[in-house]
């Protein structure tokens, strides 16, 4: 017991489990559920439209500290794909309300779609149960991996960096 | 010799016999009521409500979709609701749900070891039952006092004075 809970300590210590894993998901290797709904600016967005370029769907929601907390990374890594538009982020509203999430986009950044899920049905679809979850949809538009807890810019680039060198596609 | 009962105590076994005819009537009529009665929900209502016991909430401990107001369990609900105004059976709810969300039926399966929950209960149940009826009658038979020669001449005498 000794041994366990000086291991735990250690897990502890070191933020083990703090940040995103990813995790398995009934999604993987299937094609992306549908994503279709109007979002914070009123505009009509649907996944189907991004075919062909990777796409970060982030359920996320203004109460949750680690989805405050990931924001910025998120922002960092559409920037850093706005002009090339190979990969995307869209956020998904999880039980929070649009006003909220207008005023915190507002103050904290962040262009990309953001999609208004009143009644849960995305989350159900996407099978995401406490935010923040991302997951990764690939060009193919197959689900690659779903990454609970925040992410960031950095070991998102390289998750997918790694995925096209695997399969012999070269980075812009 | 038989000895004819005294009237105080033949109504007082017959009493004793109703009482435990009643219990019987009772228990049986509950018990099949239980096992036999129509317990299908009858709204959409109900069906939702259901079947959202029958699904443990994903993100919290113990509850059922029915019970939680987390996130997770209202967008559940949400979706039962959904499904069931679309007409899917309860099958096809739970095995949607289940799907999207792995473990999270709260019914046990009904083969393999798992359906053991739902075969241990009834023979548990039998084998008390049958356990208790056996334990009755031996006490019923060892408790019945057995009339003396003694006994039986005294009574034989008291007959004769009668007569």
């Amino acid at each position: 017991v000794g041994v366990v809970l000086v291991l735990l300590v250690v897990a502890l210590a070191l933020g083990l489990g703090d940040d995103g894993g990813t995790a398995s998901s009934p999604l993987d290797g299937k094609p992306a559920p549908v994503l279709a709904g109007q979002t914070l600016d009123g505009r009509r967005f649907d996944l189907a439209d991004l075919r062909g370029s990777w796409v970060v769907v982030n359920f996320f929601s203004t109460n949750c500290v680690p989805c405050k907390l990931e924001h910025p990374e998120l922002v960092t890594f559409a920037g850093r794909h706005a002009g090339a538009g190979d990969r995307y982020v869209v956020s998904v509203v999880f039980d929070d309300t649009p006003e909220e999430v207008a005023e915190f986009f507002a103050r904290q950044g962040g262009d990309w779609p953001v999609v208004i899920d009143r009644d849960g049905a995305a989350a159900v679809e996407w099978s995401v149960t406490a935010v923040p979850e991302s997951i990764i949809v690939a060009p193919s538009g197959v689900v690659v991996t779903k990454v609970k807890g925040g992410v960031r810019a950095e070991e998102l680039d390289r998750f997918i960096d790694d995925i096209e060198a695997a399969a012999g596609v070269s980075s812009p | 010799v038989s000895t004819p009962l005294a009237p105080g105590r033949w109504d007082r076994r017959r009493r004793q016999a109703l009482s435990w005819a009643a219990c019987a009537v009772v228990l049986v009529g509950s018990l099949g009521f239980g096992v036999f009665g129509d317990r299908t929900p009858r709204t959409d209502a109900e069906r939702v409500r259901a079947l959202a016991e029958s699904v443990a909430c994903p993100t919290c401990q113990g509850q059922s979709v029915a019970s939680s107001n987390s996130p997770a369990a209202v967008n559940i609900r949400n979706e039962i609701a959904r499904l069931v105004d679309a007409g899917r059976s309860e099958e096809e709810i739970v095995a949607r749900i289940t799907t999207q969300f792995e473990g999270s039926s709260l019914v046990p399966e009904s083969s393999g070891v798992v359906g053991l929950v739902w075969v241990i209960p009834v023979v548990a149940t039998v084998a008390a039952a049958a356990g208790l009826v056996a334990v009755f009658r031996r006490w019923s038979a060892a408790e019945r006092p057995q009339p003396s020669d003694a006994d039986r001449e005294l009574v034989a005498a008291y007959l004769a004075g009668e007569e």
